[in-house]
């Protein structure tokens, strides 16, 4: 499998943010992470995909230095793992955040700011801007354990931007955020990656992952299963449903010529769903109804969940394997 | 610089926790109440030693019992706290996940656990200090009995502290809060056994004496209350300790001798190999 395959040359410059060989990681007899390797560039945003029990977050915690590998190297940003280096330009926010909630945001951020080896003004201004980042101005007197879920997630996102780091690590970001929350979150990582900063996230949620990343792996039972681009990735062929007055031979004919599949619906025979390679086919089905004498009176694209295709595609690997 | 933050930062989370502020709070308490029974005590042991021979002496062996006792106490109240409040110095973070966030951070494991042991160690030192002294002050004030040797008592009861809190932190860099918790304060609990068992044995064999000494191997609390209740003793009684009546000070709570010079280092080495084998552990454990 070449990891490389996506990797844009003119828009990234191909130096490796993290790089994994052969990792392995074994508890007692499990084997959570089984001979991993990949990739990931500096200003690149990669995102990594997998269910539950897949072995993501017991990668995550090995590139933060949490686990030790049982087997394999692990580099960041240029160093290995446990290696202090990485760590002053590295960011880490973990899935569902526990915080001393003792603290005000502004003490929290303070705290974990000189464990970075920020001082004095310097600190200020960069909590004050981690705090505008993540839209938490105004509460710096406010502890912690007055803080919503979302709010939380949003301070932990604060803690891990406050040293301006070349990496984030971010484990399930979105989790625990209302909608508004989520977007908000996708536009901060877009301007992240905007910035040059190397993104590494760790999720479920599909939308995310396509709109922010350039470069998505997909895991499952220890192993990466595929790596590229997430248009790439995903078989998303469109379904077309199509609603007329009448079906002619004609017309299923004309159909079949330029569509992948098409099925007509028992118990409506006006109803036809159509499997077509390219959204824009859609006009193409409009002139043939029209053309062999049929009303069109409805045409629309079946939507299809993120989830379906993710499981699609595991499914379609573990065939192909 | 990253384990004085976290030590920093213990000192300012043990006082945002109500803990701390109870057993402050039932100390001011329990001292005000000591004062008041000892006020009441001594002017009953005052009346009554007029009937005695040698009235100035029964005043002494009041002055020093109460000395012994109340310490004794200050040892169990600083021991107690050493327990509950370090026993999920380490493991207590790793269990709430707040820990996540910190050890990826640039700094070195063993700076999380030696800056977490020195913070606890400044607030028990410190505890142990202005108790002792408290309860001496409070003796003193209405005996005018005050130990010869106080800073000998008080190294013996910080060291003992300390003691504990190595333990502590060994337990809770291995195995879970609860866990620790229930290791330290059986052996803790348990040390004066050896103690017991050789004061009621008319001779102890060797074999009493082994076991004795494992246990204070293992757990040397109770020899160094011991070498504190030793030093409480006034410097003219211990020069004599062998005479006729001056045995009756030894008891199952109270030494005539002082806390031999290998089990002294012993003691001090625990305090410090403890943390480090905590440390180690700690630098391979996953989170």
């Amino acid at each position: 499998m070449d990891l490389d395959q996506t990797v844009d040359s003119g828009k990234l410059a191909l130096i490796p943010a993290i790089e994994v060989q052969g990792l392995r990681k074994v508890y007692q007899d499990v084997i959570a992470v089984d001979n991993i390797s990949f990739v990931t560039y500096r200003g690149e945003a990669f995102g990594f995909l997998g269910p539950n029990g897949a072995g993501k977050s017991t990668v995550v915690k090995i590139l933060t230095g949490l686990v030790k590998p049982t087997q394999g190297t692990v580099e960041v940003l240029g160093y290995p793992v446990n290696h202090m280096e990485p760590r002053r330009n590295l960011g880490y926010l973990p899935e569902l955040p526990v915080f001393h909630r003792w603290l005000t945001a502004k003490e929290f951020l303070e705290f974990h700011g000189r464990l970075y080896g920020i001082r004095g003004s310097m600190l200020q201004k960069q909590i004050k801007e981690a705090l505008a980042l993540v839209g938490l101005s105004g509460r710096e007197r406010q502890k912690l354990s007055t803080f919503s879920k979302g709010m939380l997630q949003r301070i932990g996102l604060a803690q891990a931007l406050l040293s301006v780091p070349e990496l984030v690590i971010l484990d399930e970001l979105v989790s625990g955020l209302d909608p508004v929350g989520q977007r908000d979150m996708r536009e901060l990582l877009l301007d992240l990656k905007e910035r040059g900063t190397s993104i590494f996230l760790n999720s479920h949620q599909l939308a995310d992952v396509e709109a922010v990343c350039d470069r998505v792996a997909i895991i499952n039972q220890g192993r990466i299963l595929k790596v590229g681009a997430p248009s790439e990735l995903f078989d998303k062929k469109t379904k077309l449903e199509v609603r007329v007055d009448a079906v002619n031979d004609e017309l299923l004919h004309s159909l079949h010529k330029i569509a992948l599949h098409v099925q007509q619906d028992e118990q409506d025979p006006g109803r036809l769903l159509v499997e077509v390679q390219q959204d824009e086919q859609a006009a193409d089905i409009a002139y043939l109804v029209h053309s062999c004498g049929s009303r069109l009176y409805y045409l629309a694209p079946q939507q299809h969940s993120l989830e379906q295709l993710f499981f699609d595609t595991i499914d379609a690997l573990r065939v192909d394997k | 610089m990253g384990m004085l933050l976290i030590t920093r930062f213990t000192i300012e989370e043990a006082f945002h926790r109500w803990l701390l502020f109870a057993m402050l709070a039932l100390n001011v308490l329990f001292l005000a109440v000591y004062a008041l029974m000892l006020n009441s005590a001594y002017a009953s042991v005052t009346r009554h030693t007029a009937q005695f021979a040698n009235p100035q002496l029964a005043l002494l062996r009041f002055d020093v019992s109460i000395s012994i006792l109340t310490v004794w106490v200050a040892y169990l109240m600083s021991g107690a706290l050493a327990i509950i409040l370090t026993i999920g110095a380490i493991s207590g973070e790793v269990e709430a996940g707040t820990f996540s966030i910190i050890v990826s951070k640039p700094l070195h494991r063993f700076e999380i656990v030696f800056g977490k042991w020195l913070g606890y160690a400044l607030i028990l030192c410190t505890y142990t200090a202005m108790l002792l002294f408290t309860f001496l002050g409070l003796i003193y004030w209405r005996t005018g009995y005050w130990p010869d040797n106080v800073l000998s008592v008080l190294g013996m009861l910080e060291l003992s502290t300390l003691v504990l809190l190595a333990l502590a932190t060994l337990g809770s860099t291995c195995v879970p809060t609860l866990v620790n918790g229930a290791i330290a304060m059986m052996l803790f609990i348990g040390a004066p056994l050896a103690s017991f068992v050789e004061l009621i044995t008319p001779d102890p064999g060797e074999t009493t004496k082994n076991i004795a000494t494992t246990i204070n191997l293992i757990m040397p609390t109770d020899a160094l209350w011991h070498g504190a209740s030793f030093y409480l003793l006034p410097s003219f009684l211990i020069s004599v300790i062998g005479q006729s009546g001056l045995q009756s000070f030894n008891s199952p709570f109270t030494s005539i001798e002082p806390i031999a010079p290998g089990l002294l280092l012993w003691a001090i080495g625990y305090c410090i190999v403890l943390p480090v084998i905590g440390a180690l552990r700690f630098q391979r454990r996953d989170l």
